[in-house]
């Protein structure tokens, strides 16, 4: 539980202030977006920007529609049978809820990384890799090995998994090294931006801590948008805060801001242990 | 906690309860188990028994002869299962050809594409046509499909792919290919009621997994769905093939009953269970008599031997790189 | 059909053992199933005649298990479309009676354009039968028919003509008499096919049951089959004649059926064949008795007792004495059965009265014969 002092932080964090240029063209921009299941509200006329370059978090407690949140930003919430979104979602400008967008388009430009690891358990560790360029029509050998290469590196997995691309299932591997295969999955598309929901819900704090420092990595690259039910791991991994009660959008600002000088109420309530 | 308990009941709690209760359980399950291991053996023994007279008599005869004249007369008693036992195979394998494209396709549409509204109602009728009883699915074939095959599918058949032998010879339309069509529909409902639990069984992650890595739905079908549960829908298979192998009445209402091998489908057949309905009640001699208990032999045989093909196909298919999970 | 039967043999069951109660005497016995509606019929008007002192279990099984049961003497008493056979006499270790009920008779029925009445010779069935005549322009067939039928049969196209011929799938008693009947007038039959309840047939589809071959027939242009008359009679399909040995073409009704019977000489034991024998001008050469089996001493059954033994004569008398009024023979053309010819019926009762015995005692007593008297 945190305690509301921020002894958490680590110090490298505390540069990474938002700053107004990283915002001025922001990855995405999240114009009046509300989502149902069915009948049942989710969100409620949510703004937001995501800066490129960062790592944003969502926090807020179950329920609160962080996740919803973030499977709208791909346009994955309407997958599952009754839900909708209106809104606008500006992936670099371009609304990816526009009449005539494909969302299976919109879906290759951005990865997603999942609560539990799901690596397909029956393709071996580099068909896992490859399996979105694969749906690109990607065939060439060499281009292939070059991007699991270059993919499990990133995800700081190809040490362990280097002798048994093949022969080994991605099922295979430890908890920790699924979700980063998983991630390697996502990062071999090279996406705009990577979303992570709750993407250490499922591991011990070593795989965790493991997970965190890849995330510290790839912001140098990538956009990440990462759910957390976690506040400590919001406050390591992230630079930009957002905190969501209820289905609508509390307050967003730099991480220290929100964990030391919460605006609202509801914040400083949530962070500090006094719900959720 | 232990201190807030009285010391009497600290002794209780050191005491295992009805400590026999383990074991009586392990003896009546292990009972239950074997008890089906004791029954299938003295069914086998009962019907090797009863076919004695018959399997001594012809002996490998029995499965490789092609004529079965019952009539009790010098000359006649002469029994050989082979034409049965290929218009078993045969229509059953007819009867996966057209079914199992078919109910994968609804069970595919059912789990993965329809939307949320037509689920329900569909899969109910899937479901209703698993619950019609086999001899109303003969009485429909004989009104209903054997007429109009006779009138505008077989001749179409003969006419556009005539030159195949399959096709060649056509009469009445009693014949494998209805009895093929039957058989396909009684075990088009069984084989997608069961492809559609284990599709649903499918975690959505793993469908969500591909879903986020730009696919389309046939995609995530043939990439994700498909492999993941193919050793399931190969049991679901297996399944039909086993009710199709089975299938009695239905069959011998459409299929002609005449024991011969021909080529054509389009030629009257017989099956082994078709053939032992129709004579057991008036079997014309002890030895006819155990003939026919000799063809349910051949029938357990060859639906054992189904089986265990069957699982070697699902070991086959099943073995994936090291770790996979089997499903 | 066959469920339709045992379903109601099930019912029967149940009432039977509902009304169930002192005095009653309750008569199990199971086989054929072409009697058995008749059967069924017969078992309720008795129960009334006696006032629900006797009740009559009837299962319809099929004759060999009625053979095999009375075999096994697991029932008081069998039914079979067809005599016991020797070895199957050996078996029961007994000269088990063989009482003939009423007649069956199989006729041919056809799908022709305009439903003609046709005629047949044992000779041209039998070789339809055997995939020799293939067609029905084959002069042959043509030659005995009257003109107007010879006209429609020789316009017919080749292919409306082509004769597909359907049999019975299942072992039947029809079966066994239109073997029968073809061994006897067609040696090549015999000698290639035989006759029996289900045979190795040399041509054409099988269907099971007379509805079975009924619908073949009816869905086939061309096709040729035979039924059980009764059958052809509730269903109203047309059949033909047949030439019967005073050489005269017969269509087949229960007059027909039961002269076929009335001439025949028949043996002591009543196991005989009667089809193509010459008794009578006017009969129907493809006829057939059906059989109850009843043992000669009847003590040999565990199920019986003195009371049920005497229970079960009087019920055969019942059933087969053509003298007894509103009597089984009575009821027998009110279902479309052909009854026994009386001196038939009369040889019958004679041999229940003499050759059914209970502990070495008569069932039947001389000076109190019941439904037995002559």
């Amino acid at each position: 539980m945190i305690t509301g002092s921020m002894t958490d932080i680590r110090p490298q964090d505390q540069e990474t202030l938002v700053g107004a240029e990283a915002l001025a063209t922001p990855a995405i921009a999240v114009h009046k977006l509300s989502a149902w299941f069915g009948a049942q509200r989710i969100l409620y006329d949510i703004e937001l920007l995501v800066p490129p370059r960062r790592v944003t978090a969502i926090i807020g407690p179950s329920g609160c529609g962080k996740t919803t949140f973030l499977r709208c930003l791909d346009r994955m919430h309407e997958v599952v049978p009754g839900a909708r979104a209106t809104g606008q979602v500006l992936l670099h400008k371009q609304d990816i809820y526009a009449p005539g967008v494909d969302p299976v388009l919109i879906r290759r430009r951005i990865g997603m990384v999942f609560q539990k690891p799901n690596p397909f358990p029956t393709m071996s560790i580099y068909d896992n890799v490859v399996a979105g360029l694969k749906l690109n029509g990607v065939r060439r050998r060499s281009l292939l090995d070059e991007v699991v290469e270059r993919s499990l590196c990133q995800a700081a997995l190809w040490p362990e998994v280097k002798d048994k691309l093949h022969k080994s299932s991605g099922v295979s591997l430890s908890g920790g090294e699924q979700q980063r295969l998983c991630i390697a999955r996502a990062l071999a598309l090279e996406p705009e931006v990577l979303l992570m929901d709750e993407p250490c819900s499922a591991l011990d704090p070593t795989a965790t801590a493991k997970i965190e420092d890849l995330i510290h990595k790839l912001k140098r690259d990538y956009t990440v948008v990462i759910v957390t039910h976690n506040m400590q791991q919001a406050a390591r991994v992230s630079s930009l805060t957002a905190f969501f009660y209820l289905g609508k959008l509390v307050e967003c600002g730099p991480t220290t801001q929100i964990f030391e000088r919460p605006l609202m109420q509801q914040t400083e309530d949530y962070i500090t242990g006094k719900f959720g | 906690m232990s201190r807030t308990l009285p010391q009497a009941k600290k002794a209780w709690l050191q005491r295992r309860r009805l400590p026999w209760a383990d074991r009586a359980f392990w003896a009546t399950t292990a009972l239950f188990a074997f008890g089906i291991l004791l029954l299938v053996s003295l069914i086998v023994y009962q019907l090797t028994v009863s076919a004695w007279p018959s399997l001594t008599k012809f002996g490998l005869g029995f499965l490789s002869g092609t004529t079965w004249d019952p009539v009790d007369a010098p000359g006649h008693n002469l029994f050989g299962a082979l034409p049965f036992i290929y218009g078993t195979i045969i229509s059953a394998l007819l009867a996966l050809l057209i079914a199992v494209p078919l109910s994968l396709g609804v069970a595919i549409f059912l789990t993965e594409l329809a939307p949320a509204w037509l689920r329900p109602p569909v899969s109910f009728a899937v479901e209703l046509l698993a619950a019609i009883p086999s001899v109303v699915y003969g009485f429909w074939g004989i009104t209903t499909l054997i007429p109009w095959s006779r009138a505008h599918f077989e001749p179409w058949l003969a006419h556009s792919l005539g030159f195949l032998p399959l096709f060649q010879d056509r009469g009445s339309a009693h014949d494998m290919l209805s009895a093929g069509f039957i058989l396909a529909i009684m075990i088009l409902p069984i084989i997608s009621a069961v492809a559609r639990e284990i599709l649903l069984a499918v975690p959505s992650t793993q469908r969500e997994a591909l879903l986020a890595l730009g696919a389309t739905r046939w995609e995530v079908v043939r990439r994700v769905v498909l492999p993941y549960s193919r050793s399931g829908l190969l049991g679901a298979v297996i399944l039909g093939l086993g009710r199709a192998l089975g299938e009695t009445m239905a069959v011998t209402m459409v299929i002609g009953n005449s024991p011969q091998i021909l080529l054509s489908l389009l030629r009257p057949a017989d099956t082994i269970a078709s053939r032992i309905a129709n004579e057991f009640t008036e079997a014309n001699s002890p030895l006819h008599l155990s003939a026919l208990i000799e063809l349910g032999l051949v029938l357990f045989a060859l639906t054992l031997l189904v089986n265990a093909l069957a699982r070697l196909l699902v070991w086959r298919v099943a073995r994936r790189p090291e770790g996979t999970m089997h499903v | 059909m066959h469920k339709k039967w045992l379903n109601a043999a099930l019912l029967v069951l149940i009432l039977g053992a509902t009304a169930l109660g002192s005095g009653t005497v309750t008569l199990n016995a199971a086989g054929a199933t072409f009697p058995a509606p008749l059967y069924f019929k017969w078992a309720e008007t008795y129960n009334k005649v006696t006032d629900g002192a006797v009740q009559i279990n009837y299962q319809a099984i099929g004759s060999g298990g009625g053979v095999q049961q009375t075999i096994q003497k697991t029932v008081d008493f069998g039914a079979s479309d067809a005599p016991m056979l020797d070895r199957e006499l050996k078996q029961a270790g007994a000269t088990v009676n063989n009482f003939p009920t009423v007649l069956g008779a199989a006729v041919p029925t056809y799908n022709l354009p305009g439903k003609p009445t046709l005629n047949f010779t044992g000779q041209v069935i039998c070789d339809a039968f055997l995939g020799k005549i293939t067609s029905w322009k084959d002069p042959a067939i043509l030659a005995l028919q009257d003109e107007a039928n010879k006209q429609l049969l020789s316009g017919l196209n080749d292919a409306a003509a082509k004769i597909t011929i359907a049999h019975r799938s299942d072992g039947s008693g029809t079966t066994f008499v239109w073997t029968d009947y073809l061994s006897k007038v067609c040696p090549a039959w015999a000698k290639q096919v035989g006759a029996a309840k289900t045979v190795n047939w040399p041509a054409g589809i099988g269907g099971k049951g007379n509805a079975g071959v009924a619908n073949i027939v009816a869905q086939t242009p061309g096709a040729l089959g035979y039924v059980e008359l009764i059958y052809a009679i509730q269903t109203q399909i047309g059949f033909g004649k047949v030439k019967n040995a005073a050489g005269n073409f017969i269509l087949a009704s229960l007059s027909a059926v039961k002269a076929a019977a009335a001439g025949t000489k028949l043996p002591d034991d009543f196991r005989v064949s009667i089809t193509a024998t010459p008794p009578d001008p006017g009969a129907y050469p493809i006829s057939s008795f059906t059989y109850l089996l009843i043992y000669p001493e009847l003590s040999v059954v565990p199920s019986m007792t003195k009371a049920k033994a005497q229970a079960l004569g009087q019920y055969l008398c019942w059933a087969i004495n053509s003298k007894v009024k509103g009597g089984g023979q009575t009821i027998a053309p009110t279902l479309a059965y052909a009854p026994l010819a009386d001196e038939v019926s009369a040889k019958v009762v004679e041999a229940i009265r003499s050759r059914v015995k209970f502990d070495g005692q008569l069932v039947i007593n001389p000076s109190k014969p019941g439904f037995c008297s002559r």
